[in-house]
């Protein structure tokens, strides 16, 4: 009896020590103002160690990483409720990165005049956990309640400003998007739980292949899978489930806007690349023709959304006035280009070295910096002159040449022209998707390169009124932290651009390989503590499948 | 290492004028190109003696590629699939286009001299350090011999470019700049799909020639990005120009030469892709226009003989009947256009498209005639056209205005002046004895030469001849209302050309009329044997793949 009661031993523990920093982190952001008396920036200082110490947690443990990715956190271990793996190490140490540079952008603009200090990062520091374990998960369950604990406080941050109207409606137009493809999501989940009783995908994965091949259920997991795929789309923003960025964007304070733009696409990316890994790894025992009729629905499906959305979210940011807005079109295009790497990857023959995932986080990784630094200089021009709009930005090459530069410098970089990193970034994308060289992927590159060009049209809109443009607005000091940040984001993509080319990549490459995969685990000994790596064979589980529905 | 410091010169030469005080600026750019050039004239060098037929075996080696100079090879970007090398040369194409390039950048770089003065005169730092940046890019296109080497240079020289038209430029500047931006970025996304595909399948080549792709089961052999290698290699040629390697179901060769075609005819540019040049023109300040004209146009042309032709001569021939029609169709139009003009710098312009027309039809009938007209065309519209732009800006610093109409009987006035506008137009009509006659007559005759092979080579040929006329109309129509009839009292106090004017002008002039004089010992016997060896090298290919190139 005592067997169904698990406890966690201090190695399973001290494997999760970054995400447990960061639940003592949003511990002592709400107890501090009990101790100390509420102080924004004390609260600001804590998240700041608080994610200092993640990173050095993470870098700890990754050190430590097996080869294969290790699960833990739960039993049997290859289950996948937690995994602790390369991939996940990289994401932590990224997304901690990135969540500094927020705090810092915080510190530079809204320190003085924020009230809610400890309130605001224990929803940013929230939400962050909660992407951390989305990337960590292939559990169902654990796969919804990671969503949620990544999106309930972002629904709150958006509003965080509460006196702010556009705020409080971007916030609404995020909640009910966000619980209805929660719900869709749910039901998607209890479908697919339904049918399988299992919540671990690996095991759906092994057996809706065998259902989808074999005609059996079909339409009611093409369903279930939609619905499932709906609540990630949701979170990357893609099309046709964008339509909560734009606007939550635009209406949160720009600090949120920056965090929202990167992390919870960049973490809902990582989520789908595990679940895609798990479907193409059920299908690896399998024929060349399960494998292509199985596999290239999901491919094409796939390739087209993100086709459709990074063509939509660069049209879409045409017409933006504000730069906000656009930046948020901008991100659905980006997200676009980075989903592209995922439809490649439903293969079982992807490259052991997974070069697809290698190219989407070396897209992140000079993502996150060309939007920290295109947001930080927006953030600068609002706060300095409280405009928003693409004309706030007019004459900006006179006004305020050390920030208009690397604006320039991020633009360019969000295009993808070299000699900055996001071309560097492209590049390695266009090489991963040819790697894979069928219709689709050349499809995709087409499309791609095609993208680049129209989105040159908005980005430039915003350098054209920098330094084209003078209507002889007043110029200003932007805040000197703020200028170094953005230089520093500036020079690292000249940097990465140029000169430090390989780095990323093979960074990346070492944090793609050994992707933890979980094992099949067939229904009866899921209680078991014996694993098997083994995966199914077709016989056994047609045996098995008669016998369930009987 | 000597083309490397040639490349990066002026590199160096930009920080040092972002460092140095706003007086010094100016003396610091001009210092720049001055070395540029310097360095650059050693690279003609190993050329000399190239037209005896002892020696060029030595000079331009037996087949294209065999022999370049001052290789300098470094691995760049390296992965497990790939490797990505920095690696420059020159061979006898591109040696003249980059001293044309240093050339150029020199007396454009003077030309800038008075900035101070100019309309728009913000940010002299800016200004030279955007400049300098841009003939890196020039020099670096010209240099490289890798394809992702040549394309970071290719693209890295927009930025540049629009920034000098759009902040220093006319009343529409924005829009030139942006539209220059645009044309261009749209044929170089059609050559980053090229990059991609030829760089995978030249990997299936080297493996045998099954498609590859992990999709397809296949594993992933190393491909290449070296334009030597793409065009040399048995292997890589075979399977790109075989009609069985498809690209999205389509024919690999034709199509990636298109792909590659389109990219370089916006530069060059061939109609219906040249709508942005007159308006880029028209608002580039006077020295832009210079490099604009002299020297970006010429990338276009020599995208052609550098990738599209050695890499797939194949899609050479599929395309021949287009792209000759596209060359005399740019001829007449452009002329046409110029004809019509009222605005000096914008009938400039039309000329370039109308000379640049040359250049593509005589690149398209693949003859080695065509190939060194084409190649001479370049070099002589490089050196008549810049010289025309900053004629036009002469005047237009002392009228403030470029109404044809409105001029007149300036040779009166600035007679050193209308000595030299007489001798740069001339030049560009193609009056024999001047440079522009050359490149056309070979071009002519080239075309004459493919007659066998090709039945449109006559009447193209002798439209194109006929053209002449039309240049010769637009451009005694124009010397007659500017510079002839009597003197005009409004243009009375306008001072002759100064000291420094005449020190852009005179260089620009005498090579007018050296090359028109020398062509071979200026010219030919530099390039001929690297040209002849790459039309030898595609009429090879050729015999094997006409019969399938109509196929397509």
């Amino acid at each position: 009896m005592f067997e169904q009661f698990w406890i966690p031993t201090v190695t399973d523990l001290t494997r999760f020590a970054p995400e447990l920093t960061l639940v003592a982190t949003l511990v002592a952001l709400l107890v501090a103002p009990l101790i100390m008396g509420r102080s924004a920036k004390t609260a600001g200082w804590i998240a700041l160690l608080g994610t200092a110490a993640t990173i050095l947690a993470t870098l700890r443990v990754g050190g430590s990483v097996h080869a294969e990715g290790i699960s833990g956190l739960a039993r049997p271990a290859a289950a996948g409720m937690l995994i602790l793996d390369n991939l996940t190490v990289y994401f932590k140490i990224v997304l901690m990165l990135f969540l500094a540079g927020v705090t810092i952008l915080w510190f530079i603009g809204s320190a003085e005049k924020e009230q809610h200090g400890e309130e605001f990062f224990v929803l940013l520091v929230g939400s962050a956990l909660g992407m951390v374990l989305m990337t960590a998960t292939l559990n169902l369950l654990m796969i919804v309640i990671a969503i949620e604990l990544a999106s309930l406080p972002s629904y709150a941050i958006v509003a965080f400003n509460k006196r702010n109207r556009t705020a409080a409606e971007a916030s609404l137009k995020y909640v009910i998007f966000g619980g209805v493809s929660a719900a869709i999501m749910l039901y998607g989940v209890s479908l697919l739980y339904g049918l399988y009783h299992t919540l671990n995908v690996a095991d759906i994965a092994a057996r809706a292949v065998v259902h989808l091949n074999t005609g059996h259920n079909s339409a009611i997991i093409c369903i279930a899978l939609f619905c499932f795929f709906a609540g990630v789309a949701f979170k990357i923003a893609a099309v046709p489930f964008h339509f909560w960025c734009p606007d939550a964007f635009e209406g949160a304070q720009i600090e949120v806007t920056t965090w929202l733009s990167v992390s919870s696409k960049a973490a809902a990316l990582v989520l789908l690349l595990r679940i895609v890994d798990a479907f193409s790894a059920a299908t690896a025992a399998h024929s060349m023709v399960i494998q292509i009729t199985v596999l290239s629905g999901l491919a094409w499906g796939l390739g087209i959304i993100a086709a459709v959305t990074c063509t939509w979210g660069n049209f879409a940011a045409y017409r933006q006035q504000n730069v906000k807005r656009m930046l948020a079109y901008s991100s659905i295009a980006h997200a676009g280009y980075m989903l592209m790497a995922a439809a490649i990857f439903v293969h079982p023959n992807a490259p052991a070295d997974h070069s697809p995932i290698a190219a989407v986080l070396v897209y992140l990784l000079i993502y996150a910096f060309m939007n920290l630094g295109a947001f930080g200089i927006v953030a600068m021009v609002q706060w300095k002159t409280g405009g928003e709009t693409v004309d706030a930005f007019n004459g900006l090459g006179r006004r305020a040449p050390w920030i208009a530069v690397p604006m320039v410098f991020c633009l360019v970089s969000l295009v993808g022209l070299p000699p900055f990193a996001g071309f560097i970034a492209k590049v390695w994308l266009l090489l991963a998707l040819g790697e894979a060289g069928n219709t689709l992927c050349w499809t995709l590159i087409v499309v791609a390169v095609f993208n680049t060009l129209v989105s040159l049209f908005f980005y430039f809109r915003i350098v054209k009124a920098m330094f084209l443009v003078d209507d002889g607005r007043d110029a200003f000091t932007p805040p000197i932290a703020g200028t170094a940040l953005v230089n520093v984001c500036g020079l690292i993509l000249i940097l990465f651009g140029v000169i430090f080319i390989n780095q990323p990549r093979d960074i990346a490459k070492r944090y793609a390989a050994n992707l933890f995969t979980p094992a099949v685990l067939k229904p009866h000994d899921r209680r078991a503590t014996a694993t098997s790596t083994t995966p199914p064979d077709l016989a056994s589980m047609r045996t098995e499948l008669a016998d369930g529905s009987k | 290492m000597l083309l490397t410091s040639v490349v990066f010169a002026p590199l160096i030469g930009a920080i040092v004028c972002l460092i140095m005080p706003k007086e010094l600026t100016r003396v610091v750019a001009v210092l720049t190109s001055a070395i540029t050039f310097a360095l650059s004239l050693f690279l003609i060098l190993p050329f000399l003696g190239g037209g005896d037929a002892s020696r060029a075996i030595e000079v331009f080696g037996g087949a294209y590629g065999e022999k370049l100079h001052f290789v300098h090879r470094l691995p760049w970007i390296t992965g497990e699939t790939f490797s990505i090398e920095y690696f420059l040369g020159v061979d006898g194409l591109s040696m003249p286009l980059i001293v044309l390039t240093t050339f150029v950048a020199l007396l454009a770089c003077l030309a800038s001299w008075n900035f101070n003065e100019w309309k728009i005169n913000k940010s002299i730092k800016g200004y030279f350090f955007l400049f300098l940046l841009l003939e890196m890019g020039m020099i670096g296109t010209f240099a490289a011999l890798n394809f992702f080497l040549f394309y970071i240079f290719w693209e890295i020289m927009l930025l540049p470019m629009y920034f000098l038209i759009g902040v220093w430029g006319g009343p529409r500047k924005e829009y030139a700049a942006i539209k220059f931006f645009l044309f261009t970025l749209a044929g170089s996304v059609l050559m980053l799909v090229a990059l991609v595909a030829m760089f995978f399948y030249s990997g299936e080549a080297v493996a045998g020639g099954a498609p590859s792709g992990y999709l397809s089961g296949v594993e992933i052999t190393q491909g290449t990005f070296d334009l030597i290698e793409l065009a040399t290699n048995d292997a890589i040629q075979q399977h790109f120009g075989a009609s069985s390697t498809l690209f999205l179901g389509r024919a690999f060769a034709p199509l990636m030469f298109m792909f590659l075609f389109v990219g370089f005819a916006v530069k060059l540019p061939a109609v219906p892709l040249h709508t942005w040049l007159p308006d880029a023109h028209v608002e580039a300040p006077t020295p832009i226009s210079m490099i604009l004209a002299g020297v970006l146009l010429k990338m276009g042309g020599y995208g052609f003989l550098r990738l599209c032709y050695p890499i797939f001569p194949t899609g050479g021939v599929a395309w021949a009947g287009v792209l000759a029609t596209i060359g005399v169709v740019s001829i007449l139009y452009g002329a046409l256009c110029a004809m019509a003009q009222t605005d000096f710098k914008k009938l400039v312009a039309y000329s370039s498209v109308s000379h640049m027309g040359y250049v593509l039809l005589g690149i398209a009938v693949m003859t080695h005639t065509g190939f060194q007209g084409a190649m001479f065309q370049m070099i002589a519209h490089g050196v008549s056209s810049p010289m025309c732009f900053f004629l036009v800006g002469v005047i237009y610093d002392r009228a403030h205005h470029r109404e044809i109409n409105r001029f007149g009987g300036l040779w009166l006035t600035m007679p050193k002046y209308g000595t030299m506008a007489t001798i740069g137009f001339f030049a560009s009509l193609g009056l024999p004895g001047l440079c522009g006659f050359i490149g056309e007559i070979y071009v002519l005759l080239g075309t004459f030469e493919a007659r066998h092979q090709f039945a449109w080579a006559v009447p193209a040929a002798i439209l194109a001849a006929s053209a002449v006329i039309l240049t010769a109309g637009y451009v005694l129509w124009l010397i007659q209302r500017v510079y002839l009839g009597p003197e005009r009292e409004e243009h009375a106090g306008f001072p002759e050309a100064t000291g420094r004017e005449m020190l852009i002008l005179v260089p620009f002039a005498a090579f007018c009329i050296l090359f028109g004089i020398l062509p071979k010992h200026l010219f030919f016997d530099y390039v001929n044997g690297t040209l002849v060896n790459i039309v030898d090298a595609v009429q090879a290919a050729t015999q094997t793949g006409a019969a399938y190139a109509a196929g397509f």
